[in-house]
């Protein structure tokens, strides 16, 4: 049993130790959120914000249109801001990119020879993979973190007093996605068709989450895609917690988000567990 | 017991290219084994079996006893393993490298420290053992990967062509560490190698493997007198066959791809003369004789041929068996 923890710490450790010693890789997983932070969330957060001046020209009685236009946003985004609204879903899509990337590592070290090295160990094969996992989701959750933190001066509904229990929605979220992408990389041999498969599904997960705008103004058919996507309830439950605000479809309340991915991380997590036990180098 | 490694009709196939065909043979312990062989004869692929990294096709392999595909677990402890590409974290230190290996080992903190130290010692990397891996010359990496597959005391260390790549100085310094090794730690090795003085220099027992199959075992010794004791070497004008044909007391004789001709015999001094004769009587020239003990790479071209191997390696991933690639 010591032996398994021993394992399982190591690899954990080895995964820390490959994140600190990469800066780029660091960099630019918190760079991407924020290019959407200022491009998407500083300029449509000022439209939504009602400060624009609306001319209301054929309106015969005065009235405080940018009151009014702000209730209305407000609302819409579940009483915050624009820009709180959408630095507390990105949080959550940070960590679900970096996760699924981390399953890149995979392919790595097939091409550089360490998985060789992990597969010849005694240590249970489970036991390494879901250290691999456990170490990039901690890394991934980290990430969060950092864009929570510098996040801060434009967000100001963010809830400090949450971020604990909004990390752990996002870890439980970093658990189930570096799942999928370990599952999937082990079954890739090129970091090309890997990428190409990670493009193919971020982009659909991350607009059909609810990150950008509130689900409930969405056509019919993407409301439905939406409840199938477990990363809208991490959104979701992140969002409630960070910002405060509820906005999704109406069922959804911050138990069933927990419950919804911690039920998909297990899945995910057993999968990937199941195909490393599995694997050898032919694969 | 004294085998450590028994493979018994090992067959391994990888979709339907027959990698290594029927192959048998045990390795004692403390001994160093040697497979040698050209790209390609299946070597790799042997050894992946026994290291728990391939299951057979067919056959049976045990090592210390165990079956390799019953209880692969049991038989990983007890293998160290270098790879013949390398395996290293070239992010991590050199250190981290051996202390994860330990790790994953199972071996305890304290104990762990006081060996990788020690070990260090021995493959001479202590200055560099908090340096990343990435800036390692060939020669240092593979030093430390021997070190790290000796971290866990292994009984059985197995290395797949544990000098490819590398300068004259450090095989020289590999080799030193490999007899060390097996003198002080009892440990037996098994080693594939394409280089035949490789083999000469480290094992005491040779399998020569061709096209999946072992074609001759034994020392250096025993192989090299299965040619004969010399071996002669002749360029001549007239047709080879007959040459061959009345060269009553060869114990083989055939024509080069460069157009000259082997001849294997007892004693050389005393056949040239004799092929002289021969080679008056039926009107052949010959150009120019020379003779020569033969070299373990004579036998090792003598049966394996003179022709390239450049099909596709095992090393080449195989399409996978399910599922898709891009």
């Amino acid at each position: 049993m010591s032996r398994e923890i021993n394992a399982f710490t190591a690899i954990i450790y080895r995964q820390l130790k490959r994140w600190i010693s990469s800066r780029s890789r660091v960099v630019s997983i918190i760079i991407q959120p924020f290019l959407w932070l200022f491009f998407i969330g500083v300029g449509f957060g000022s439209v939504f914000s009602g400060n624009t001046p609306v001319q209301f020209d054929n309106i015969p009685i005065p009235i405080n249109s940018t009151q009014i236009i702000q209730t209305y946003f407000n609302k819409l985004f579940g009483g915050v801001d624009y820009v709180t609204f959408i630095v507390s879903g990105l949080v959550v899509t940070t960590a679900f990119i970096g996760s699924f990337i981390s399953g890149i590592s995979v392919i790595w070290d097939k091409q550089f020879g360490f998985l060789k090295e992990s597969l010849v160990a005694p240590a249970s094969r489970k036991i390494i993979i879901l250290g691999r996992i456990v170490g990039d989701s901690i890394v991934n959750t980290i990430q969060a973190l950092l864009v929570v933190a510098v996040a801060l001066p434009f967000a100001n509904g963010l809830k400090l007093e949450n971020i604990p229990i909004g990390l752990l929605y996002i870890f439980i979220t970093a658990l189930a996605f570096t799942g999928l992408g370990t599952a999937l990389s082990l079954k890739f041999s090129s970091m090309e068709g890997f990428q190409m498969i990670v493009n193919l599904l971020t982009m659909p997960l991350m607009f059909l989450s609810g990150v950008f705008y509130p689900l409930a103004q969405m056509p019919e058919w993407m409301q439905s895609a939406s409840k199938l996507n477990p990363l809208t309830y991490s959104v979701h439950g992140v969002r409630y917690w960070l910002a405060g605000a509820n906005v999704g479809f109406e069922y959804m309340n911050w138990h069933l988000d927990l419950a919804i991915i911690t039920v998909f991380a297990i899945v995910l997590l057993a999968v990937a567990a199941e195909m490393f036990e599995k694997a050898t180098i032919e694969d | 017991m004294s085998e450590i490694i028994v493979v018994e009709n090992l067959v391994k196939k990888f979709k339907d290219v027959i990698a290594v065909n029927d192959v048998s043979f045990v390795v004692n312990r403390g001994e160093i084994f040697g497979l040698l062989g050209p790209n390609g004869a299946g070597k790799t692929t042997t050894i992946h079996v026994i290291a728990t990294l391939l299951k057979p096709t067919s056959g049976r392999v045990l090592v210390d006893g165990i079956n390799v595909s019953e209880k692969p677990q049991l038989v990983r402890k007890k293998i160290g393993i270098v790879f013949q590409d390398p395996s290293l974290d070239n992010q991590l230190t050199a250190y981290d490298n051996m202390y994860i290996h330990g790790k994953l080992y199972g071996i305890e903190k304290r104990v762990l420290e006081r060996k990788i130290n020690e070990l260090f010692e021995l493959v001479e990397l202590s200055e560099f053992k908090n340096k990343q891996v990435r800036y390692f010359s060939g020669g240092m990496r593979r030093r430390l990967e021997i070190a790290r597959s000796l971290l866990h005391e292994p009984e059985l260390l197995i290395l797949d062509e544990p000098t490819i790549g590398l300068d004259p100085q450090s095989r020289n310094k590999v080799w030193e560490y490999l007899r060390k090794v097996r003198r002080e730690y009892d440990m037996t090795i098994l080693l594939t190698t394409h280089y035949m003085d490789e083999a000469e220099e480290l094992a005491g027992r040779i399998a020569i493997m061709d096209h999946g199959r072992i074609v001759a075992m034994g020392s250096s010794e025993e192989l090299k007198s299965m040619l004969g004791r010399d071996l002669i070497l002749l360029r001549f004008t007239g047709n080879p066959e007959t040459l061959c044909n009345k060269l009553s007391f060869a114990k083989d004789c055939k024509l080069t791809s460069d157009g000259r001709m082997e001849v294997l015999v007892e004693n050389a001094s005393r056949s040239i003369p004799e092929i002289f004769d021969v080679a008056n009587n039926n009107g052949i020239k010959i150009l120019e004789i020379n003779y020569r003990r033969p070299t373990l790479n004579d036998v090792f071209l003598h049966l394996t041929g003179r022709e390239l191997r450049d099909h596709l390696e095992e090393a080449v991933p195989p399409p996978p068996r399910r599922g898709f690639r891009w």
